[in-house]
């Protein structure tokens, strides 16, 4: 009996093997490849402008080299300030919407679907919109401040710090609605019963909040946190198309810097070594994050 | 008939096949050649000039690439391909910074033997030496810029002001002017000109720092000159007396078509930009100051010490091209007496062929030709590097972080930068 178990076992996990082989395929050939190749790239001295250099294997020189540059140190910077303000008001505004879209009111799907209209425009086109509402003559943000005061226009784009805040404004515009989005899945798998216990038992609605709301929405705001971080330690659109990353390096984060260097300088072996840095701190990010939602998980099933 | 195919950023799959019946069975083969391009401010011109090619080479077709307008947004485009060795890629512009670059990574094709030197005398020598590197040249000259600056020529007039020969002379009119239209036109401004952290910051940052005494690097080119008094003082100058007070704090997020538009709604009375504005400023459809506007030499800092940066845009051919015959004959037609003198009365660009500056047809619509001779002749090319491009970010950062960020210490970032521009320079020196 043994004998034929183990063979029809053994066709089993064979089968399953088949089955997955195509997803198994795909992603070690479009994500692990590219990523063990950057990595290779980023252990030689490439510059596609002299050739001559050619391809010399340089170690660990590159990220050496990264650990002592300025530009990366102001671009990791702008991009840690950035990935800290943009995740923590998108989880305030989105946590906001989706207990505004979680309740019973005329016109509630109007609402919900009207929502994610800013998370479906494309960036580029979103960080066109608000280079032209933040535009210094004709910008939206200009006019209704001013309106007809056009000596008192102020050119928002051309100071450091407000063009950062701008580029973060954009954001956080662009995905709350998406934090919204989890954090309403969340809600929606609390159980009216707790609500109604809690009534019973005299509770007001901020207690409810804040004892049964907020701790049973845990999973849902780490799950949405987990995806904005990974997002916005990615920022580079927002970047390219309003500032390409000016005035005086103030809105340079690192994707835009690792493009830089890759692309229009054709540093290969340094601008990869920017690209794996910033795979390796999204990585670790998120295996941080997936501890603490996998810990929070287990301690709900033994509640 | 052949028709052209014009592609925005992608191939195309489909050409006409024309049973035509010019063609006979002894004509060459029918042959694809794949233009990458910028996207022009003159479409229609660019299509009847390349309509002109395939009427008199029946048996080429000419597909267009158009990429972004922006110079960078471009390079980055064609590189990838020629990174990729792409053999649909045929004839390309170069911007005069990018020669070296494309000469050492061998992406452009030597064109000693079909740019033959007798050829070469009949352009302008700063544009065929652009196109030089090493012992070959690898470009044929499109068209020649060099930075300009335009001027309201009424209110000049008005306040009986000629045309600045310093930079002390135009903030001084500038003010006064500014401060008699006050009442008219309280926007108006003294000045507009690109200073966005990008390329176009490197280029008018040369024109002060150059019109100062001063230069980005060493004759020789192997130490960067930030940090000389001379260059120092022209950025500080910028920093003092330019950004926010000539110049709305504004033009820090200018590139060059926010700033020209800023000049061409009139709210500022002097301008700086390449000899292509002139075209668009004196156009009744595009401007409101048409028929108000000057152009004249940048001022310097004494009189008669000014300085322009060198621009402009050469014709390479790809080393991966399979048609380099035909490329060659595209090249050739387009850069002809004939099709430069149509861009200059048509689109407004400066010619790179020196028969075209005293051309009395010419003359007659640009006036401004004679004096731009002069300024193209001696204007000042930005560093010539195949690293170019990432010598340009660090002069790009080191200019914007002193001209944006208050308080910042000048001669110090001067010194970093410096520091990191010799670097790279070191590099090009010990490849082998």
């Amino acid at each position: 009996m043994s004998f034929l178990g183990s063979i029809a076992r053994h066709r089993e996990s064979l089968a399953a093997w088949t089955m997955v082989a195509p997803a198994l395929l795909v992603t070690l050939v479009f994500a692990l490849y590219p990523v063990l190749d950057s990595f290779w790239l980023s252990l030689h001295h490439i510059f596609v402008g002299i050739p001559s250099l050619g391809r010399s294997f340089i170690g660990l020189e590159n990220y050496f080299n990264l650990l002592h540059d300025p530009v990366a140190h102001q671009a990791l910077l702008v991009t840690l300030a950035f990935v800290v303000l943009s995740t923590m008001l998108e989880l305030a505004c989105g946590l906001v919407i989706a207990l505004v879209i979680h309740e019973r009111f005329r016109g509630r799907g109007l609402v919900r679907a009207a929502i994610l209209i800013p998370w479906a425009i494309p960036t580029v086109v979103a960080s066109q919109l608000w280079r032209y509402i933040f535009n210094d003559q004709y910008g939206f943000a200009n006019l209704v401040l001013f309106g007809d005061r056009v000596t008192e226009y102020i050119p928002w784009l051309a100071y450091p710090g407000v063009a950062f805040m701008i580029i973060v404004l954009a954001d956080v515009w662009k995905t709350s609605c998406f934090a919204a989005l989890l954090i309403l899945a969340g809600l929606q798998v609390i159980s009216d019963d707790l609500y109604d216990a809690a009534k019973v038992d005299g509770a007001g609605a901020w207690q409810r909040f804040w004892h049964i709301t907020l701790p049973l929405l845990k999973p849902a705001l780490l799950l949405a946190l987990l995806f904005r971080t990974m997002d916005a330690f990615r920022v580079f659109d927002l970047v390219f198309v309003m500032t390409q990353g000016g005035p005086g390096d103030a809105t340079q984060v690192l994707q835009f810097y690792g493009y830089q260097t890759l692309f229009t300088e054709g540093r290969l072996g340094y601008g990869s070594a920017v690209s794996v840095a910033v795979f390796l701190m999204i990585l670790s990010l998120s295996l941080i994050y997936l501890r603490a939602i996998g810990s929070n998980l287990l301690e709900r099933r033994r509640t | 008939m052949l028709l052209i195919l014009l592609t925005f950023c992608g191939p195309v799959s489909d050409v006409p096949a024309q049973p035509s019946t010019d063609r006979t069975a002894a004509s060459s083969h029918p042959v694809i050649l794949r233009f990458v391009s910028w996207k022009p401010d003159h479409q229609r011109v660019w299509d009847e000039a390349i309509a002109g090619f395939t009427k008199t080479h029946p048996h080429i077709s000419v597909v267009r690439e158009l990429a972004p307008h922006s110079s960078t947004a471009y390079h980055d485009l064609l590189t990838q391909k020629l990174k990729n060795r792409d053999t649909t890629v045929d004839v390309f512009f170069m911007d005069v910074i990018w020669v070296p670059e494309f000469a050492a990574a061998g992406w452009a094709r030597p064109l000693d033997g079909r740019f033959s030197p007798t050829m070469r005398e009949e352009f302008l020598p700063a544009t065929v030496a652009v196109g030089r590197y090493g012992e070959h040249v690898y470009g044929v000259p499109s068209r020649i810029d060099a930075g300009l600056l335009y001027y309201r020529q009424d209110l000049l007039t008005k306040y009986s002001f000629t045309a600045p020969a310093t930079w002390e002379e135009l903030i001084h009119q500038a003010e006064r002017i500014v401060a008699g239209e006050q009442s008219g036109n309280p926007t108006l401004r003294g000045y507009s000109a690109p200073f966005k952290q990008y390329e176009g910051l490197v280029c008018h940052m040369l024109e002060f720092i150059a019109g100062h005494g001063g230069s980005l690097l060493t004759p020789d080119g192997t130490t960067s000159t930030l940090a000389t008094p001379e260059a120092l003082a022209a950025v500080q100058f910028v920093r003092d007396r330019v950004i926010g007070r000539l110049a709305s704090r504004a033009a820090l997020t200018y590139q060059e078509p926010e700033s020209l538009s800023v000049f061409l709604q009139g709210h500022a009375v002097f301008h700086r930009n390449w000899p292509y504005a002139w075209e668009l400023a004196t156009n009744q459809t595009r401007s409101t100051i048409a028929g108000k506007v000057g152009v004249a030499s940048l001022p310097g800092f004494a009189a008669g010490e000014h300085a322009a940066t060198l621009g402009g845009w050469l014709y390479g051919i790809s080393a991966y091209s399979q048609h380099p015959d035909e490329a060659w004959a595209l090249i050739e037609f387009l850069s002809s007496q004939a099709t430069q003198k149509k861009f200059a009365q048509e689109a407004g660009i400066a010619p790179s062929r020196q028969a075209l500056f005293s051309d009395p047809d010419l003359l007659a619509t640009m006036p401004q030709l004679s004096n731009h001779f002069a300024v193209l002749q001696s204007a000042t090319a930005r560093p010539r590097s195949p690293v170019y491009p990432a010598i340009s970010h660090l002069l790009q950062r080191y200019f914007s972080r002193v001209l944006a960020i208050d308080g910042i210490d000048l001669a110090q970032e001067a010194a970093i930068t410096d520091a990191h521009i010799d670097r790279l320079l070191a590099l090009t020196r010990t490849a082998p």
